[in-house]
């Protein structure tokens, strides 16, 4: 007859495992990608305005909403009640909006109007064989 | 101190996050199949259309684009909810979720300095992290906290704290406001000729308990500022967990019920579970469909082997009985369950000699249902019982929005 022996933290014969001591959580690609849950959301890309920075159609953002905009930052934002992914330009000539795609205008702010920021894009997603 | 955090017109604001055409619109959020407002925007509300106006009345105004309508999205609502509970969760020392839009919080001691500071944080932080506007209030109990975020959802930054001295406030506020006062007691209290908050505050205590018992007098203590709502109290056990719902068209098949009943005891069985109870028995009914409104219900009482909170084994008890429910020829309305005898386990009971399954194996079980339901989406895993064709009898939601953070074929789009 054979007994199975319950292997655990402390050995009481035999050697220790020398890997033990340097045992880690496997990678997560949450922990990357996702560092504040509450303020993060994923949107889908429809179109091609953006393909100069290597953003596709169907390829997936994650949006931190936590984050302010800064000059040359990739931004999601509604413009005139639709949302927009494109390139946020802060400088002396006010604020805009580009696309990275000649095909298509840059979005300029009319004096007073206030941009309709919805977040930052940290991170995109794009998968090979089938946008799913 | 304690803060109430609640989220301004709160289904309308999620629908906002996600659809801008929506903002600065009279737009409301309909209950279940579509059947009235529960939830206006200030837009809505300056129009002067109540509360629970059928979605019917409003439809030609809809026809005009005046208005907007949208169905509950409560996969949305939900999960807009967690993200603001998981924010205060950060801030606060202490949080108690209280509904979907509310939560009862206990400031960390820096805050004590300048609690409006501490609440124009925490509300600037949920709009821009979620998206949600809110009211804070900030008072040393809960119904006068209540009290203080009505007021500060008026005031322009959102935020109030009750003044040290709060008569004032409380000669102002109708008694019928005052969180727990109901509407049952409002008319034996202007007897007693207490209208504000202030008078019952003020009342002696025998006229108080005599007119409400010892609940109402908590809830004048309450509002002497002295802290009598226990924590957690409306936490505590429930005395019952239900589901319920009406069918989108009346149902006239069996099938249609026994899927139905099966559907919602799942629902209501996963309720149970994570509040982690059991239940002793279920009361399944059933509405007839009557023209014009209305109609009579049947019902049926079931109790269980012993206690349990697994899906199948109420199923296997409430499947005789639903077609006993059932006679052909008639129009169902809405079907409902309703568990009882709720406890939790390990409460002494007597236990059934031929109880055979052993209770590991099936908590084992519906663990593994619960996990596969939260990460995969509601329904990846069901009983059969609950049907695997067209669900003619789903609620109705015409007007639904993209579950745009629950379901991953439901994401929002940027172009």
């Amino acid at each position: 007859m054979r007994t199975k022996a319950k292997v655990s933290g402390s050995v009481v014969a035999g050697f220790p495992s020398p890997a033990e001591q340097y045992l880690e959580p496997p990678l997560d690609l949450n922990e990357l990608l996702v560092k504040r849950p509450a303020a993060t959301y994923f949107v889908r890309v429809q179109g091609d305005s953006m393909i100069g920075a290597g953003i596709s159609d169907g390829d997936l953002l994650v949006v931190d909403r936590s984050l302010r905009p800064a000059d040359g930052d990739v931004i999601i934002a509604s413009v005139d009640g639709d949302f927009t992914v494109k390139t946020y330009r802060h400088d002396k000539d006010g604020v805009r909006l580009e696309p990275a795609n000649p095909a298509y205008q840059v979005i300029r702010l009319r004096p007073g109007q206030e941009l309709d920021y919805f977040g930052k894009v940290t991170a995109c997603i794009h998968r090979f064989a089938g946008k799913r | 101190m304690i803060g109430l955090v609640d989220g301004n017109n709160f289904f309308v604001s999620c629908e906002r996050v996600f659809n801008r055409h929506l903002v600065g619109r009279p737009v409301a959020v309909l209950s279940n199949n579509d059947g009235c407002c529960v939830a206006r925007s200030n837009e809505f509300k300056a129009l002067g259309i109540p509360m629970g106006t059928p979605y019917f009345q409003l439809k030609s105004r809809e026809a005009t684009g005046e208005l907007s309508f949208c169905s509950s999205n409560y996969e949305l609502y939900g999960d807009m909810s967690r993200r603001i509970i998981s924010i205060l969760r950060d801030e606060a020392v202490d949080v108690e979720p209280y509904s979907i839009d509310e939560a009862f919080i206990y400031p960390p001691t820096t805050a004590a300095e300048n609690y409006p500071a501490y609440g124009r944080r925490l509300r600037a932080k949920i709009l821009r992290w979620v998206g949600i506007p809110c009211g804070v209030g900030f008072a040393p109990t809960k119904t006068l906290a209540k009290i203080a975020n009505h007021i500060g959802k008026k005031q322009p930054d959102g935020v109030f704290l009750m003044p040290e001295d709060p008569t004032e406030v409380l000669a102002s506020l109708p008694v019928d406001e005052v969180w727990g006062v109901g509407r049952r007691l409002p008319p034996k209290l202007r007897a007693e000729r207490i209208l504000t908050a202030k008078h019952l505050r003020d009342a002696p205590d025998e006229t108080i308990r005599s007119v409400g018992g010892v609940t109402l007098l908590r809830t004048a203590m309450e509002l002497r500022g002295i802290p009598c709502c226990e924590d957690k109290d409306y936490d505590a056990t429930p005395d019952s967990v239900s589901c319920s719902r009406s069918f989108g068209t009346p149902a006239t098949t069996l099938d249609a019920l026994e899927e139905s009943v099966a559907s919602f005891a799942a629902q209501a069985a996963a309720k149970l579970r994570r509040n982690g109870l059991l239940a002793a028995g279920g009361n399944i009914y059933a509405q007839i469909f009557a023209s014009g409104g209305g109609g009579n219900f049947v019902a049926r009482t079931v109790t269980f082997p012993t206690p349990t909170d697994a899906t199948n084994e109420m199923l296997r008890a409430f499947r005789p009985e639903v077609a006993a429910l059932f006679t052909p020829g008639l129009r169902y309305r809405k079907t409902g369950v309703v568990f009882f005898g709720l406890e939790k386990p390990g409460a002494p009971r007597q236990t059934d000699l031929f109880d055979t399954t052993a209770p590991t194996e099936r908590s084992r079980l519906y663990k593994a249902v619960d996990a596969l339901n939260a990460r995969y989406g509601k329904g990846m895993v069901f009983s059969a019982a609950e049907g695997v064709g067209l669900r003619t009898w789903h609620m109705k939601r015409t007007k639904l929005s993209k579950r745009s953070t629950t379901r991953w074929d439901e994401l929002m789009t940027v172009r």
